[in-house]
């Protein structure tokens, strides 16, 4: 598994460069390669009764984006990397997927996507939306206050969320393939407080002392790695206890695997990774099961 | 026979435009949409002269100028960068990849920042092929 290729999705209100400059630290992990994407939504340039197709303002908009990106590229470019943009009309999801295809991107980077309230009943948002149909890891990377501040380098301290399904081993390569651009690695797993109370006390021991076993196994991968990496063992509800570890361990990133689930299961058994996608301030890797 | 120009360029608007002053001016004008296909295109036409753009879908121009001018049996083809990307951006762009190990290129026959004129761009182009 490697990250030489980034898509960079940005509607201009919620990633600006700075987070883009901030993600350069994954060029220590072989990244050379950011494909822009901008999507102007089809109800901005839609047919108007009496207007039609609003093709000037398709035009302003498109004009819009080429001179940010342009500016944006321009700083890239001077460090040596490679740069394409794409910019279309349409619906963002299905436009982000169609991207990652045609440029074999190896991480899509986008800010919390957000549909409108009634939509959201049910639909779901669109960040949960693309979680469940992309093949390829998406990082969700919001600015950590109303005043647009980044952290300098989110790859630096990860919190590594395993849950020992199918997706925490391809949570654990991705992580190994971060090495050089990543410093510290605090793994966690979260005991649920139902399942130990429904147990005897000497079975809760059995499992704890299973879980630190396991989470000793996936440290030692990581050591050997060069990796400073610590083990945690945290008992509670999931995406409270991965948030709360993230602020204990000064965590600049949280990373964890989905499943790719359908929309009703998502809906109504929910998931911890989507629920941080939707909730933690901190940036948030998700990596699906079926990577490419 | 008519001189070939290859335009690569993504903006539909400006690849009518470039190629409506080439026509004009008695070439043939070729097209491709990005870099890769540009490149495509270069190996299969043999254009007389490659006027790219740099901010494009699937590969840019400043890696097809690099790998253009790189290739033994394409360097010689003249080349004029069109794009809103300046001209000191390209070229400090092509130096940098030097430092990470490539080797150093020359600059292109001619640089045209957007937007452009008509004439300008077709006196460009009679001063590159004559």
């Amino acid at each position: 598994m490697k990250i030489s290729k980034i898509l960079f999705v940005s509607e201009f209100e919620e990633l600006w460069l700075d987070a883009l400059q901030s993600l350069m630290g994954l060029r220590k992990a072989g990244m050379n390669n950011v494909v822009f994407l901008h999507v102007i939504s089809k109800d901005k340039v839609a047919m108007r009764r009496g207007a039609g197709y609003l093709k000037q303002e398709e035009r302003k908009l498109k004009e819009i984006a080429d001179i940010r990106f342009i500016d944006w590229a321009e700083t890239l470019f001077e460090e040596g990397m490679e740069v394409v943009a794409h910019i279309a009309i349409g619906n963002i999801v299905p436009k982000i997927l169609s991207v990652t295809e045609i440029e074999k991107v190896d991480l899509i980077v986008t800010a919390r996507l957000k549909r409108a309230k009634f939509e959201e009943l049910y639909a779901g948002s669109e960040t949960s939306e693309l979680l469940r149909r992309a093949d390829k890891p998406v990082l969700i990377y919001n600015y950590l206050s109303q005043s647009g501040k980044v952290g300098e380098n989110p790859f630096e301290r990860l919190l590594l969320g395993l849950d020992w399904s199918v997706s925490s081993e391809k949570v654990l390569d991705y992580v190994l393939a971060l090495r050089g651009a990543t410093k510290r690695v605090d793994i966690v797993h979260v005991m649920s407080e139902k399942d130990v109370a429904k147990i005897s006390k000497m079975e809760a021991q059995k499992l704890e002392r299973n879980n630190k076993k396991r989470l000793d196994e996936v440290c030692d991968v990581l050591v050997n790695e060069k990796f400073d990496a610590r083990p945690h063992l945290y008992i509670g509800k999931v995406e409270d206890q991965i948030q709360k570890a993230a602020s204990e361990h000064r965590t600049t990133m949280i990373v964890v695997g989905a499943k790719r689930r359908s929309i009703w299961k998502e809906k109504w058994s929910g998931s911890a990774a989507h629920s941080l996608a939707d909730t933690s301030e901190l940036p948030v890797l998700i990596v699906p099961t079926e990577v490419k | 026979m008519a001189k070939k120009v290859l335009n690569v360029e993504d903006d539909a608007d400006t690849r009518t435009f470039v190629s409506t002053v080439l026509e004009e001016n008695g070439y043939l004008p070729i097209m491709a949409m990005d870099g890769e296909e540009g490149m495509k295109k270069v190996k299969k036409e043999r254009p007389d002269l490659i006027i790219l753009d740099i901010l494009m879908p699937r590969e840019s121009g400043i890696k097809m100028y690099h790998e253009l001018k790189l290739d033994p049996n394409l360097k010689d083809i003249p080349v004029a960068m069109l794009s809103g990307v300046s001209k000191r951006t390209f070229l400090r762009s092509q130096a940098a990849l030097t430092e990470f190990g490539d080797e150093t290129v020359p600059e292109p026959q001619a640089y045209l920042e957007k937007p452009v004129e008509p004439e300008d761009l077709a006196e460009t182009v009679k001063k590159i092929l004559g």
